[in-house]
């Protein structure tokens, strides 16, 4: 009979005990009192920021670049019209779009110069990313600068492919269409290169090569290793 | 109060902590925004700013802006108007570019922002509409665009920013109503397929479209389904490519553009009315496809089978024909067997019982009247 006794009282301790305890912190937690526990265990905290909707050039490890550009291709003066060509996107310069559940309901990239009135800077000289008379060799003479040359870019003939993440895919995310900046109507200031529908994943990521790049250059540009020109890459909920 | 006692209760405490963390999305690298007050009972104002407001009315708000990269950014914050980008699609203008628009409504009360790794900041703002703007959507765009040092190296330089759009409608009379202009399509080098749909926003809103184009093969079963819902601007024209990869088999399929949107009352950015849809379709695009090498490699052995079948085929029609017309009867005496007949009128034994239908064993009774190959 004691050693009976004795059983279950050590058995009622025990599991009350355990019991206990937890109903305790279950009422605790959902009540929303902070449980400070008299022990040497430490409290662990975690932020989860909300992510962004971005768009960047990043190299084949994802880590960003710091200062992007496209090189096109080495042109020798010439007394005829000419053009020079390039590629946006690269293996090492890959333009990388995140969308992780920021936009919803779409988004669109799209590239321009920082202004209209831009140009091609070297020293010394200048010429038109936007003037698309006589097929880009010539002023057109409608804006404040007295040279031509026109740039065309061709998203559909880039290569789409989902990026870090494995459960995502390129579906309703379309292409642009090759389209040349215009400063003459139809004015052209920004040239779309890639969307993503409202039915586009809404946690996704996504990275574009092969974009081409084509300038005219007027007959008779003057030599010059820095001609310079500054395009802004913009992504934009929609 | 036990060791095992111990590790039940810590870990009930380290389930306690878990379960009150508010999870967020995902984090990814990078840096942007998000409107600061969204409104619950429209979801599309969590990713960009909607409002309704009056003529000389002022609105006060505010942007979030987030650093998510791992080092500290300054960012420069600062509104502009809205402008068509090719395909229609929404773009905003340029810093240097003069805003007479939406652009020109907001008032920031800070126009740079620094935030260290991991941070994000409200930058308020205040937006008042003109006296004489017209009725209708106006769009504009809050930008967030890192500050950077001019980039010296030659060619292009490119500098990224993220833009949110702002929706502005002046009450009134809202003309909603989307046409197709045109539904074509090219072929690219790899085979591949790029299809046009081209539609013209003919209101004074923004509207939301579902485009779709569904492709089919020659007798009419389900390909392959392309497009999505996009947003037609006011008097613009919205236009997409839809790839299609280049089918393996090849072949002839057809393709139909079909456009829905919402036309009724109630309907908005980011609002239906829950009433059916207006719906427009264009005419069917037929088209053929060049099969890859290897199906055409699989196609071309399968052709030459089925012509090999055929010869055959012909071959035994023209051979029983023959038969039929030639052979001449013979009355089987008690001494023959049909192997000996096979081999006195020079042919296979097998051909002489198809053709007089003596089942096995093979046995060709005396007086029986069978047909044999003539005699030259």
């Amino acid at each position: 009979m004691n050693i009976f006794y004795l059983n279950l009282k050590e058995y009622f301790l025990r599991y009350f005990n355990i019991s206990l305890a937890f109903l305790i912190i279950l009422s605790l937690s959902i009540s929303g009192t902070v449980v400070v526990l008299a022990s040497a265990t430490s409290s662990f905290t975690q932020v989860i920021n909300p992510g962004t909707l971005s768009v960047d050039i990043v190299n084949a490890s994802y880590e960003s670049v710091a200062s992007p550009s496209v090189a096109l291709s080495t042109a020798t003066f010439s007394f005829s019209c000419q053009t020079s060509t390039g590629t946006f996107g690269t293996n090492t310069e890959r333009i990388y779009i995140t969308n992780p559940d920021a936009a919803d309901s779409g988004w669109a990239v799209s590239l321009a110069a920082a202004s209209p009135t831009s140009t091609w800077v070297g020293t010394g000289s200048t010429f038109d990313f936007n003037d698309p008379t006589n097929s880009g060799c010539s002023d057109s003479g409608s804006d404040s600068d007295s040279v031509g040359g026109q740039m065309t870019v061709n998203p559909a003939s880039s290569t789409l492919a989902v990026g870090n993440c494995a459960s995502c895919s390129t579906g309703n995310v379309s292409l642009g269409s090759q389209s040349a900046f215009s400063e003459v109507a139809p004015v052209v200031n920004s040239i779309t290169i890639i969307t993503g529908a409202a039915s586009s994943d809404d946690i996704g990521d996504w990275r574009l090569t092969g974009v081409s790049i084509s300038q005219k250059i007027p007959a008779e540009q003057k030599a010059a290793s820095d001609y310079t020109l500054s395009l802004t890459l913009s992504i934009v909920a929609s | 109060m036990n060791t095992k006692n111990k590790i039940i209760i810590i870990f009930a405490a380290l389930l306690m902590f878990v379960s009150r963390v508010n999870v967020h999305a995902i984090e990814y690298s990078g840096f942007g925004g998000r409107p600061a007050n969204s409104d619950p009972n429209n979801p599309r104002t969590e990713s960009i700013f909607i409002y309704t407001l009056s003529p000389e009315e002022k609105k006060e708000d505010g942007v979030r802006v987030i650093n998510n990269s791992q080092v500290t950014k300054t960012f420069n914050v600062y509104a502009t108007d809205s402008t068509p980008s090719t395909g229609g699609a929404f773009a905003c203008k340029q810093f240097l570019e003069a805003q007479t628009g939406v652009g020109s409504w907001i008032k920031l009360a800070k126009s740079e922002v620094t935030l260290p790794a991991g941070q994000n900041e409200i930058v308020p703002f205040t937006i008042s509409t003109p006296e004489n703007v017209s009725v209708g959507e106006h769009n504009g765009c809050i930008l967030i665009q890192e500050k950077k040092s001019e980039a010296t190296a030659s060619g292009v330089n490119i500098s990224m920013r993220t833009g949110l759009r702002v929706v502005v409608t002046i009450p009134g009379n809202a003309l909603r109503s989307i046409v197709i202009e045109s539904f074509t399509l090219s072929k690219k080098d790899d085979g591949s397929i790029l299809f046009y749909p081209k539609v013209k926003n003919e209101g004074n809103v923004s509207i939301d479209t579902d485009v779709s184009v569904v492709t089919r093969y020659f007798f009419g079963k389900e390909f392959l389904t392309q497009g999505g819902q996009y947003p037609v601007f006011r008097g613009e024209i919205g236009e997409w490519n839809f790839e299609l990869k280049r089918p393996f088999w090849g072949g002839w399929y057809k393709s139909d553009l079909t456009v829905s949107y919402d036309n009724n009352y109630g309907a908005g950015v980011g609002q239906v009315s829950g009433k059916t849809l207006t719906r427009l379709e264009s005419p069917t695009l037929w088209f053929f496809v060049t099969p890859t090498p290897a199906a055409l490699a699989i196609e071309m052995i399968i052709i030459l089978l089925l012509l090999a079948l055929l010869g055959l085929w012909l071959f035994s029609v023209r051979r029983w024909r023959w038969i039929a017309n030639h052979w001449v009867s013979h009355t089987v005496i008690k001494s023959e067997n049909i192997q000996e007949l096979a081999k006195t009128y020079n042919v296979s034994w097998k051909l002489l019982a198809k053709v007089n239908s003596i089942e096995p064993p093979y046995v060709v009774e005396a007086g029986k009247i069978i047909k044999v190959p003539p005699v030259s």
